[in-house]
């Protein structure tokens, strides 16, 4: 009998102690994330974005993946900025381009100063040129740090500067746009950017400042600057904090803005509250061939059958569940805004497919290749492509490696074809000149064994043309030709949905060549 | 003196895999050339990875950068991360306290509900509260720890609503006292504590059922019975203390877990563990993170197990003075 006991006393402490440890969190009922009420007008304007840790928002500490980039552009100002359509003056007022395109001269804005009270002048925008050719930051433009592109730097005034380029470039706008203005009273003393992390290593001219960082939760919290030079702040404060699914965190107001999967939109399309914007689609899949390891890819025919018995719009139902935009063939995307949409668009078709086959006259065994995916979701992309291609006569073997390694065998062209996505696809249309004219052994964005005479003339005539409807019309052209040759095949462009919180905030817009309207500071300006 | 060498030969072994392990793996840490979806990873040139290369001293002979890895080590310097661009130590320390809160709550928890259950069970040998505790345990054990902490993150924290769905402490806050302000901790622990718990019970409790149900048949129990010992001291005496020997090898090996073993549950719940940290810094090729995080987790399993010999010579007289194990 006693035996008994002692069984049932354990067994019920040990129960207890389970329930003591479940419930003693809800012993406290007063909420302490409450003190952030807001109301319409008297308190301020709150918002809270997914967390996650990217870094401290300074040029030379945010981490080099992820939107670590986007919050150091809340705190610094760049001498342009982007809006819908394209590239806007932002520390400089105006500029004006010499006749050959090799000289810039820049009217500054007057009156801005950094955020300890100093002035903002031309000096400081000599100071960071240099500075970042001696100290490359997180992110940086290669032009900008070549010393025959940028040749000097000459500060005519307080709020004018010359600069002079060793060839005119008509992406020198969009190159600046990647520094950061920093200030020359402070990081004149500064040999090891990285491990300036004190407060002075977050004075910028931007709109915002950082109150609040905690590195190890990846939260952030970033209040306006009540000095700021430009339009006025909409959003007082910006609180990143880390969120475990984003769909549950949006419906319970933990956050106010995320991009959620298809398939969890309904609840949100049906609630009032909840405003549903679909995303550009600027992030794709591409298929790349490696024509110097299988020779038989050297042939045109053998790449339009593979557009044509390629489905992509099946990719786009079954991978992306509807959530994207098949790719051009032209392949600057629909969403970029020099698109070519009059470009041959290879409709699948097994029949055209096959008939390009025959004319090969490839013999069977050799048509037969291995294909380099990556992780999960591009397993299944490789099956598809399998199955499409097995359809017209076409082996497909499947090779998965993590993302890293799969990255490295591109780079030493170690694949025969690769599956591949990354972001970016709606930049300045020169990224087309990094991929289909270098022959040089680079090959982290170009094909190797791959040659196009008239492509290459004409990829390196567009980056020297001034001319911006001259330029315009010959980037055009280029994809009417990347569509006739297939060098490569543009899979899907990603598009999806974010869910805003509408009385939250409802500021929130797209720049011109951007998926995410957190990044860019203008969503959160009077602009 | 021997086990002092042993324990120092080990370490050595530790560091030199830490060092080489990563560096196998295919991958450059400044190659992006893929994108998670919506990350748009910088890219840069060729010249921009020499860059790197040369400012992390990736350029040097791998034999020199051994040396600096040691000799930086030896002067308590883990080095500096490539993707965090922040001290691997700070880090690491940064993380650190999360992670032990999360696996030394969950481990005790376990431990408690283990041995209580266990004993509980090798009590009822073959009668159906055994055979039903055991199929219940048997079950929720076999569930991977992200599912039932999906679970738990549906019902208690979005359903409910008596839980915070993530993190580990209320962001921004003020704290009247700083008991508030545990508590809060707390309240964010105790959905991540209750999944590794439920993980880890199932195998302790097996391992008390079944190493009991052994002692049991012993010729000393028969012996303390033969004494009239009570019965609760014939059972937490005489055979859990028996019965328990094997648990603190188990408990040792856990504890190597201490650092790296509770990822998934990290992830599930936006926590800021080491486990996380880990996944990137793979991910991502960043071999002075990694070389910091598998020198923790180096450090504590040797730790334990130094711990578990010394509990052992303790807990059973047959080991230790002039007795040897093997």
């Amino acid at each position: 009998m006693r035996k008994f006991w002692a069984s049932k006393v354990m067994f019920f402490m040990v129960t207890t102690l389970v329930f003591a440890g479940l419930f003693s969190g809800c012993s406290n009922p007063a909420e302490m994330g409450g003190e952030q009420q807001q109301s319409a007008d008297s308190s301020p304007k709150v918002i809270r974005l997914e967390g996650g840790d990217y870094g401290l928002p300074q040029p030379y500490t945010t981490h080099s993946r992820g939107p670590g980039r986007y919050k150091v552009n809340l705190i610094f100002d760049k001498l342009v900025e982007k809006d819908e359509s394209g590239y806007i003056p932002w520390l400089a007022e105006s500029w004006e381009v010499s006749e050959d395109g090799k000289e810039y001269l820049f009217k500054l804005r007057e009156n801005i100063q950094w955020h300890d009270g100093e002035a903002f002048t031309a000096e400081d925008v000599a100071f960071t040129l240099e500075y970042v050719k001696k100290f490359m930051p997180v992110v940086s433009s290669a032009q900008l740090l070549d010393e025959s592109f940028v040749q000097e730097v000459e500060v005519k005034g307080e709020h004018d500067l010359i600069i002079r380029l060793g060839e005119p470039s008509p992406i020198f706008i969009e190159e600046l746009f990647s520094i950061s203005m920093i200030p020359k009273h402070i990081w004149q003393n500064v040999d090891e950017p990285e491990a300036f992390t004190g407060p002075e290593s977050l004075v910028g001219t931007g709109p915002y400042q950082l109150t609040h960082y905690e590195q190890e939760h990846g939260s952030y919290r970033f209040e306006a600057y009540e000095s700021f030079w430009g339009p006025d702040q909409k959003v007082d404060v910006i609180e990143f904090v880390p969120v475990s699914d984003p769909v549950l965190a949006l419906h319970n107001g933990d956050i106010h803005l995320s991009d959620i999967p298809i398939d969890s939109l309904d609840r949100f399309w049906e609630d009032e509250s909840y405003e549903v914007v679909e995303k550009p689609g600027v992030w794709g899949y591409r298929l790349r061939f490696n024509m110097e390891r299988k020779p038989e890819l050297q042939r045109r025919e053998l790449r339009q059958a593979m557009a044509y018995a390629i489905h992509r719009q099946d990719l786009v139902e079954r991978i992306a569940r509807g959530g994207g935009i098949p790719g051009s063939p032209g392949i600057l995307p629909p969403d970029h805004r020099w698109y070519n949409p009059d470009v041959n668009q290879y409709e699948y078709s097994t029949d055209e497919a096959m008939e390009l086959l025959a004319k090969t006259s490839l013999e069977s065994a050799s048509l037969s290749f291995e294909l380099l995916t990556g992780e999960d979701q591009e397993v299944r992309m490789g099956e598809l492509l399998r199955e499409q291609l097995a359809d017209v006569g076409i082996e497909i073997n499947l090779r998965s490696l993590d993302s890293q390694s799969r990255d490295q065998r591109i780079a030493d062209a170690q694949y025969e074809m690769v599956l591949v996505g990354h972001g970016g696809w709606a930049r300045d249309a020169d990224y087309l000149r990094a991929r289909f004219s270098s022959t040089d052994g680079d090959w982290v964005n170009s094909i190797p064994g791959y040659h196009h005479p008239q492509l290459k003339r004409m990829l390196e005539e567009q980056i020297t043309m001034v001319n911006e409807e001259e330029r315009k019309k010959t980037v055009m052209k280029i994809q009417e030709l990347l569509a006739e040759d297939v060098p490569e095949i543009p899979l899907f462009m990603r598009t999806g949905y974010t869910v805003y919180n509408k009385e939250a905030y409802s500021g929130w817009m797209h720049v011109f060549d951007h998926h995410n309207m957190t990044h860019n500071k203008l969503s959160y300006l009077d602009y | 003196m021997g086990k002092k060498l042993e324990y120092l030969i080990t370490f050595l072994v530790i560091l030199s895999l830490n060092f080489g392990l990563p560096r196998m793996m295919p991958g450059d840490p400044f190659l992006y050339i893929s994108g998670d979806d919506n990350d748009i990873p910088v890219e840069y040139s060729r010249e921009q990875i020499e860059y790197y290369r040369e400012y992390y001293g990736m350029d040097q002979p791998i034999y020199k950068q051994y040396g600096g890895y040691i000799s930086d080590l030896a002067r308590g310097d883990l080095g500096f991360s490539y993707t965090h661009r922040e001290k691997v130590s700070r880090l690491i320390i940064n993380r650190l306290p999360w992670t032990f809160l999360l696996v030394a709550s969950s481990m005790l928890l376990s431990l408690f509900l283990g041995i209580g259950l266990g004993t509980y069970s090798a009590w009822k040998r073959n009668q159906w509260k055994d055979s039903l505790l055991y199929s219940l345990i048997m079950i929720l054990s076999e569930i991977p720890a992200f599912l039932i902490g999906l679970a738990l993150l549906v019902i208690f924290a979005a359903g409910l609503d008596w839980f915070p769905l993530s993190g580990a402490k209320t962001h921004f806050a003020v704290y009247a006292s700083n008991w508030q302000h545990g508590m809060d901790i707390a309240k964010h622990a105790v959905l991540p504590v209750i999944t590794l718990t439920i993980a880890r019970t199932g195998g302790i409790y097996l391992m008390v059922r079944n190493s009991l149900a052994t002692v049991l048949t012993k010729d000393f129990m028969r012996t303390a019975r033969a004494k009239g010992l009570k019965e609760h001291r014939i059972r937490y005496v005489h055979a859990l203390r028996n019965a328990l020997l094997p648990l603190i090898t188990r408990i040792a090996m856990q504890l190597g877990g201490l650092v790296g073993g509770a990822v998934l549950v990290e992830n599930v719940f936006s926590y800021p563990g080491l486990g996380t940290l880990m996944t990137t810094a793979v991910a991502y090729r960043d071999y002075p993170l990694l070389q910091g995080i598998f020198l923790a987790i180096g450090t504590t399993v040797v730790l334990a197990n130094l711990c578990a010999d010394m509990l052992y010579q303790k807990a059973d007289p047959r080991i230790g003075q002039g007795v040897q194990r093997k």
